[in-house]
């Protein structure tokens, strides 16, 4: 964009980005350095040796793993649907999917607490993997049937013709075919799975259930005011979606990207 | 829809209800097609059916005074509401959401440009800054709390850091004065969420004509011209979008008032969230959380409103 000619801007400007850059580094820095105050490593292997811990990971993985399950199945084949086939008041139906675009999930507490428990589902993952579902499933259809449109309908009467099932035109041209929006709605549902705190705060209150969010304040109470192991759970924590981030930056980046530009 | 698919059509497979219509050729398409409610049923079911269940339950609620477990609920219609407009929690709440979107989007965008501007300029390591600015974007709020805890705390490294910089008699305890505590939740919001309006505005930057930059550039404008005169407008699609999910986001703030400051002190960051969160759950008042649940749902949707009309009017 900018045109630098001399040497010195360039350096300027070199600096001037690392400056900005501090800022952003400075908390992991103070996260890392703080669980390897005191007793140095041994914090991770305190912090490892906590019999929960395990739990708290699978218990994340699996509201992941099943939100991302739900929403791929039901904004696929509703991206189908609402493209391709025919839906008596489709619009109708979209709208009151995309109404629901900027519902914030803290209105669902109060409800979703009286449902829950009359229905036996507290303290069970479906009462967080549900409602980030419902939140989720909105968008990824508003994206999935963008994608779908730019299908060539010629496609599927090629198919039909051929004596293909509605069915097989789904499964042979729609679902190879809307591969990377499919990749957005996997990282986009990932991250609001995985970092969700209020719903498991509200409905995991049992330790078994309890989800990595959960972990940092949990280590609060379980070491009192030993910091350090605090951190040390924090990093622990982190390192999955770092992990997971750094091998798939592009996507990431592409995907929270799509998530943004409602 | 062209005329072209209307040829391939066979039409053979079209059921004897096509036959009906006398209208064009796609309308005659689409009453051949199969029927595809059972395939948005799912999503429906899922989505519309949960949520609006859950919203139309949070109205009535919301004209209960209810503790939430209690058999027999007293109506009390709309007291709650009224009761609302008289609670200056609530003002609190909301000056302190417009307070914070203002400041996070107007910082976040300022650093995203710059950003994105500087990183287009061939600058060296690039990937690297894009990877540090962005990193903070997939971390959770929850994780990183205990973090800004201790950075923000009186003994903590920010105060280090300002008498490093010779700044030491600023410092002071940060997350437990009124004045200073929402300033440092606005920061940690920033330090959240600058990367993705970076990335966004990179790949809107990507998409400014270079032939128009090089015009300019022959013609001697500087940098800062071109900034101001053809990047900024280029982008304004982007901007708009950003405002939007900036204000979406103030509304919905709750993980890091909640795990860092509680709302305090004396209400100084409490949100909306923090205070439905706080009514209805440790002060089981049920009934009144709902009708706060319902002001900022319709907050939301006039916010969504504005922008969406705001955005369409710019793409025409």
């Amino acid at each position: 964009m900018f045109e630098i000619r001399t040497r010195r801007a360039k350096i300027v400007l070199q600096i001037v980005m690392t400056l900005i850059v501090i800022p952003f580094v400075f908390p992991l820095w103070v996260m890392v350095q703080g669980s390897l105050s005191g007793q140095g490593w041994e914090n991770y292997a305190i912090v490892l040796a906590v019999p929960e811990l395990p739990q708290f990971f699978l218990n994340s993985i699996l509201v992941a793993a099943a939100t991302i399950a739900i929403v791929y199945v039901c904004s696929m084949l509703a991206a189908f649907g609402f493209s391709k086939l025919r839906v008596r008041g489709k619009e109708i139906y979209f709208w009151m999917l995309i109404l629901a675009l900027t519902l914030p999930e803290v209105v669902l507490l109060t409800p979703l607490f009286a449902t829950t428990s009359s229905l036996g589902l507290f303290n069970t993952p479906w009462a967080v993997i549900l409602p980030i579902a419902a939140l989720q499933i909105p968008f990824a259809v508003l994206i999935a049937r963008n994608f779908v449109d730019g299908i060539p309908d010629e496609l599927f009467d090629a198919a039909r013709l051929d004596g293909a099932s509605t069915f097989s035109g789904f499964r042979y041209i729609v679902v190879p075919l809307t591969r990377p929006i499919v990749a957005a709605i996997f990282v986009l549902t990932f991250i609001a799975a995985w970092n969700n705190y209020l719903l498991p705060l509200v409905f995991l209150q049992d330790l078994s259930s309890q989800t990595l969010t959960l972990l940092p304040q949990f280590f609060v109470g379980r070491f009192s005011d030993d910091q350090t192991k605090v951190l040390a759970s924090a990093v622990i924590s982190a390192l999955p979606v770092i992990i997971a981030y750094l091998s798939l930056q592009r996507l990431f980046e592409r995907g929270l990207a799509a998530g943004a530009l409602k | 829809m062209t005329a072209m698919s209307t040829t391939t059509r066979p039409g053979a497979a079209s059921p004897p209800k096509a036959g009906k219509t006398s209208g064009g050729g796609p309308r005659r398409r689409r009453r051949s097609l199969p029927n595809g409610l059972p395939w948005i049923l799912p999503a429906l079911i899922v989505s519309v059916g949960l949520l609006y269940y859950s919203i139309g339950y949070t109205g009535y609620i919301s004209t209960l005074k209810w503790d939430g477990t209690s058999p027999n609920p007293e109506s009390v219609g709309l007291d709650n509401y009224g009761l609302l407009f008289t609670d200056p929690i609530f003002w609190t709440a909301l000056r302190n959401t417009v307070l914070f979107f203002l400041v996070t989007f107007g910082v976040q965008t300022a650093l995203g440009v710059f950003c994105a501007v500087l990183l287009h300029s061939r600058i060296r390591l690039a990937v690297v800054y894009r990877v540090l600015i962005f990193l903070p974007v997939v971390l959770a709020p929850a994780i990183m709390a205990p973090v800004f805890r201790q950075i923000y705390a009186a003994g903590g490294q920010f105060n280090d850091v300002l008498g490093f910089l010779g700044l030491g008699f600023l410092a002071q305890p940060w997350l437990a004065q009124s004045s200073t505590a929402l300033p440092v939740l606005m920061a940690i919001t920033i330090w959240q969420w600058t990367g993705l309006n970076f990335i966004l505005y990179f790949a809107a930057m990507g998409q400014i004509d270079s032939e128009i930059l090089e015009a300019a550039r022959i013609d001697g404008a500087s940098n800062w011209r071109i900034l101001v005169s053809i990047i900024w407008p280029g982008v304004r699609g982007t901007t708009i979008a950003l405002a939007m999910l900036s204000a979406i986001g103030a509304l919905k703030t709750f993980d890091i008032p909640y795990l860092v400051t509680l709302g305090g002190p004396n209400f100084a960051t409490e949100f909306l969230g923090t205070f439905i969160y706080r009514e209805s759950i440790p002060l089981a008042h049920v009934g009144y959380a709902g009708a706060i649940s319902i002001m900022l749902l319709l907050l939301a949707i006039v916010m969504a409103f504005i922008f969406g009309r705001r955005r369409n009017s710019e793409e025409r």
